[in-house]
């Protein structure tokens, strides 16, 4: 399929010059919405770390969002469109599931949208959280989430009891949440 | 006995890096900076990922069968755009500019539930149902909340607008939630978030009668 991906700086301000994706066919609308919910659903995924969730969280975006597309819209215009929706979307899912408003949750929903297939960005941004970490925060994160240990396994690595490493985990979580991984 | 914050972040955590959903629980947003950075590092974990190919199926399915009802004005384009920076306004600001062109749908109450050879179906006594209080009720297949207000009861449909999922009365906010998705409404089945636009629930007609009981018509 060729779809002008668009650049992301697009998405804030379509043309009405802009290249314009012909759509001969409900079908063919279908498939590049779909092409474009591939990097809504890596996004979500990226932010809510699990597939369930992301899973459903990407249904409720191409519902919200794809009756209100039109064929022939600019691509950059409907990648901006599903992500301004994805970012409501997630927005009210924290929201809900925290019991906040959206305006105590300050979750940094305003992210460039991404220029194309997902990529390791969320990989790296994890990387650069934990080297700025002390050294048993990194550890204890690193152990638990990049090496699958189970809270036993890591007391037993780091000579510790269950009980500490429950403590150290909260407050490496708790560190890494301050930590700007773009600074 | 209130849970420690870091059996609490534990018991999130382990729940994340075995791939199930977050099920989160009063108190939890206390330590919603550190769940937010838990739910992120797991997927790290996973590197970038892509939908399943089950589940893209399904996604197309849906999408061929939901009609592209009405059309993505540059302006709604161009708001759209904007809540890159507007973040969680975005979906307000969106809805809003769409409801202009007619295209939201409606937040107002919506009509009644009116069964055809609708009964009133006895559902308890005034005296049972708590004050400002959601309580479900079946009368026969209609289910609903009632709700009462003094000497009075109001209904609205337990189903959710959106998806079919029977709603919960969530007694800490106050409102009827979704089990399916995250969205609730108040008590008027109005939604109550901004974000997600959604219909309305359907009223449900519910009264009291001169002995004290509460009756909805059902079927």
């Amino acid at each position: 399929m060729t779809v002008d991906r668009g650049r992301p700086d697009d998405a804030g301000a379509p043309s009405e010059q802009g290249e314009v994706v012909e759509l001969p066919s409900a079908t063919r609308a279908v498939d590049i919405a779909l092409d474009e919910l591939e990097l809504v659903y890596a996004f979500i995924y990226a932010r809510v770390g699990n597939r369930a969730d992301a899973e459903d969280l990407t249904q409720q975006v191409a519902l919200k969002a794809f009756p209100r597309l039109r064929q022939g819209a600019p691509p950059s215009a409907i990648r901006g469109y599903l992500f301004a929706t994805a970012r409501s979307v997630l927005g009210a899912f924290w929201s809900m599931r925290l019991g906040l408003s959206q305006a105590e949750l300050h979750e940094d929903l305003a992210l460039a949208v991404p220029p194309g297939p997902p990529s390791d960005e969320s990989t790296e941004r994890a990387q650069r959280i934990l080297a700025a970490l002390s050294d048993n925060y990194r550890r204890v994160l690193e152990l638990r989430f990049l090496h699958g240990y189970s809270l036993k396994e890591v007391a037993a690595e780091m000579r510790s009891t269950v009980g500490a490493v429950k403590v150290m985990q909260l407050r490496a979580l708790r560190a890494a949440a301050k930590v700007d991984p773009d600074a | 006995m209130r849970e420690k914050p870091e059996n609490r972040l534990a018991r999130i955590v382990d729940d994340l890096l075995r791939g199930r959903r977050l099920r989160l629980r009063a108190g939890d947003a206390e330590e919603k900076d550190a769940i937010i950075a838990a739910a992120r590092l797991a997927a790290a974990r996973q590197g970038p990922q892509r939908m399943s190919p089950a589940f893209r199926r399904r996604l197309a399915q849906i999408l061929e069968s939901t009609p592209q009802e009405s059309w993505l004005t540059r302006r709604a384009a161009l708001v759209a755009g904007l809540g890159v920076a507007a973040g969680a306004l975005a979906g307000g600001v969106v809805g809003r500019t769409l409801s202009e062109s007619g295209a939201l749908a409606p937040q107002t109450a919506l009509p009644p539930v009116l069964p055809v050879n609708g009964t009133w179906t006895d559902v308890g006594a005034l005296a049972d149902f708590a004050e400002g209080q959601g309580r479900l009720v079946k009368a026969g297949a209609v289910g609903a909340f009632v709700f009462r207000r003094d000497g009075s009861v109001t209904a609205v449909t337990s189903m959710c607008s959106h998806l079919p999922c029977e709603l919960w009365w969530d007694k800490g906010g106050a409102v009827l939630a979704c089990p399916c998705h995250p969205v609730s409404f108040d008590s008027e089945g109005k939604p109550s978030s901004q974000a997600y636009a959604l219909p309305a629930l359907n009223e449900v007609k519910a009264r009291v009668t001169a002995e004290g009981r509460v009756e909805v018509l059902g079927t």
